[in-house]
């Protein structure tokens, strides 16, 4: 049975960290510089979170589950990324560049998931994809899902063995469920979100990891908030969501919005300190802001229905 | 120079080792008698404190190898029961724990000749926690003060919500192994053994945990006990 209650407590966490980096990304925050390369010296600086800003927006339009404010943040979010990206031309000069490096596939995703498309880039993507050593690049197993889903989602040739994939994860080992660390809880959250597609394909996950997160995610999600790690408790939350219908109930997202601060903040673990420069708050709690979008999204669309899938 | 006395905190503490320790080497040693008195003296009162503390435990070596509960360990029981006083619970949930303890030696007590034998088949006069009421979390933290009901020859309605819970004693010992918390996770693994020898099919492989318990153990002979009790059932212990 759908909890009401809870749904009500997701919406309005996700609805107000979407304003919280609206408002970070009006005010100027997180900002590729206009001189950027595509070499990219710190590419975790700006660029990922970019990227993860994108993903975020792309979801809130996918499903089409906000309501008119929320979506048109959304599209000023992307549409302003998508500017930063000079409307994909960066990617397409990196990849281009560095026949190997793979974030400009999985960033790629997040765009074209809702029509920002770049054809010179389709088809050099899929002409590397041809190449054996782009899919012999020594990556964690969760990152070649990350990019097999791009690939999905951008209608291109190369078709994954999908199985093959899975189980070179941690995740499809179905390890034993108190040898979980930190790091590893993360391997787990986005092997779900790329098999998945972010919620839209909860079957694609083999059922007996369906059933697998069903058994352990109380308890991961439980010991997680204990110890006020809200990040990776919402990606958590992310995950209960896309495998079906949920099991941990209400506690995670009641925990989120009790630590949400008035202005949308959600503190990555702990409290937020005080910052003196508002920019840096952007920086360190961006992310969580991110996962409460997502949460928020797919948890309604699943509620819902479900997303619409399309091919 | 300086007096010290041992707090009798602490004289407790360690009679509750001493007499587990003894316990498990009986245990090791095939399910023999546990000598934990000096026989025909009598019980010093740390003695007979330890032996209530582990209450139905003593008589844990016999039943594992199919024997009948120990008669001296009975006596000790028997005599620590009627001279100390049972412990004031704190809660109503507290009362229904000590309550349960003192069902598991009534009931094998009533197997020897210091028990009411009359009351060996009677029904159990408490109802079990309720586990949806509760949610897996509580619940299981309330089975691992109960673990000394994962005893063979013990049937309860404690025992038929183990056998429904399976995946929650799996959670709960999930969790307290994650939060390093070395009394909870053997206690619920024996329940989770229990389970096992009873036939019921678990969501969580017990051998690795056991490994794992007994590598992170707190290193009392208690927690030792309750290791070798759960090893005991999975390894097939009889019924």
């Amino acid at each position: 049975m759908t909890d009401t209650r809870m749904l009500a407590t997701a919406q309005q966490l996700g609805s107000r960290s979407l304003a919280w980096l609206h408002a970070g990304y009006r005010n100027g925050y997180g900002r590729l510089e206009d001189n950027t390369v595509i070499d990219l010296a710190e590419p975790n600086d700006v660029y990922k979170p970019l990227c993860e800003v994108a993903l975020a927006s792309s979801l809130v339009m996918r499903d089409g589950i906000t309501g008119p404010r929320d979506t048109e943040l959304a599209r000023e979010l992307l549409e302003a990324a998508w500017a930063q990206l000079r409307d994909g031309d960066l990617l397409y000069e990196r990849q281009l560049r560095h026949v190997t490096v793979i974030d400009p596939l999985e960033t790629y995703g997040h765009f074209a998931r809702v029509g920002f498309r770049h054809a010179a880039l389709e088809d050099l993507l899929d002409s590397l994809g041809r190449l054996r050593s782009v899919h012999a690049v020594e990556i964690p197993g969760n990152r070649r899902l990350a990019l097999a889903n791009a690939r999905r989602i951008a209608g291109l040739e190369h078709r994954p063995d999908w199985n093959t994939l899975i189980g070179a994860t941690w995740l499809g080992a179905l390890p034993e469920p108190w040898t979980i660390a930190w790091l590893i809880a993360y391997h787990v959250t986005h092997t779900v979100f790329h098999v998945t597609d972010w919620g839209a394909r909860p079957e694609c996950l083999p059922e007996p990891m369906r059933d697998y997160l069903r058994d352990w995610l109380p308890v991961w999600l439980d010991i997680w908030l204990e110890i006020e790690q809200w990040d990776l408790a919402g990606e958590l939350l992310i995950v209960d969501s896309c495998i079906g219908e949920p099991v941990t109930g209400r506690v995670g997202w009641e925990a989120l919005a009790a630590v949400q601060q008035p202005d949308g903040l959600i503190p990555c673990e702990g409290s937020a300190p005080d910052y003196d420069d508002p920019e840096d708050a952007f920086r360190d709690h961006g992310h969580t802001a991110v996962v409460g979008v997502v949460a928020a999204t797919v948890a309604l669309s699943r509620a819902l229905g479900g997303t619409p899938v399309s091919g | 120079m300086p007096f010290a006395e041992t707090p009798l905190r602490d004289e407790y503490a360690a009679a509750v080792e001493r007499v587990a320790g003894r316990t498990l080497d009986a245990l090791r040693d095939g399910g023999g008698t546990a000598v934990l008195a000096e026989p025909h003296t009598a019980a010093p009162r740390p003695l007979l404190a330890a032996v209530r503390v582990l209450g139905a435990d003593v008589f844990a070596p016999q039943l594992l190898s199919g024997a009948e509960p120990d008669a001296a360990a009975a006596a000790l029981l028997t005599e620590a029961r009627r001279t100390l006083p049972a412990p004031v619970p704190a809660s109503e949930d507290a009362a229904l724990v000590i309550g349960w303890q003192d069902w598991a030696a009534d009931r094998l007590l009533a197997r020897t000749s210091y028990g009411d034998g009359a009351r060996a088949g009677s029904p159990p006069p408490l109802p079990p926690f309720d586990r949806e009421r509760l949610g897996w979390r509580t619940w299981s933290a309330r089975m691992a003060q109960l673990s000394v009901l994962a005893l063979p020859g013990l049937d309860s309605p404690v025992h038929d919500a183990a056998r429904a819970g399976t995946l929650d004693l799996a959670r709960g010992t999930v969790r307290a192994m994650l939060r390093r918390d070395a009394t909870t996770s053997v206690r619920l693994a024996r329940w989770l053994a229990w389970a096992h020898a009873d036939g019921r099919p678990l969501r969580l492989e017990i051998e690795p945990v056991l490994d794992r318990i007994g590598q992170v153990d707190d290193g009392t002979d208690r927690s030792g006990l309750e290791l070798a009790i759960a090893r005991a059932l999975a390894n097939g212990a009889p019924r």
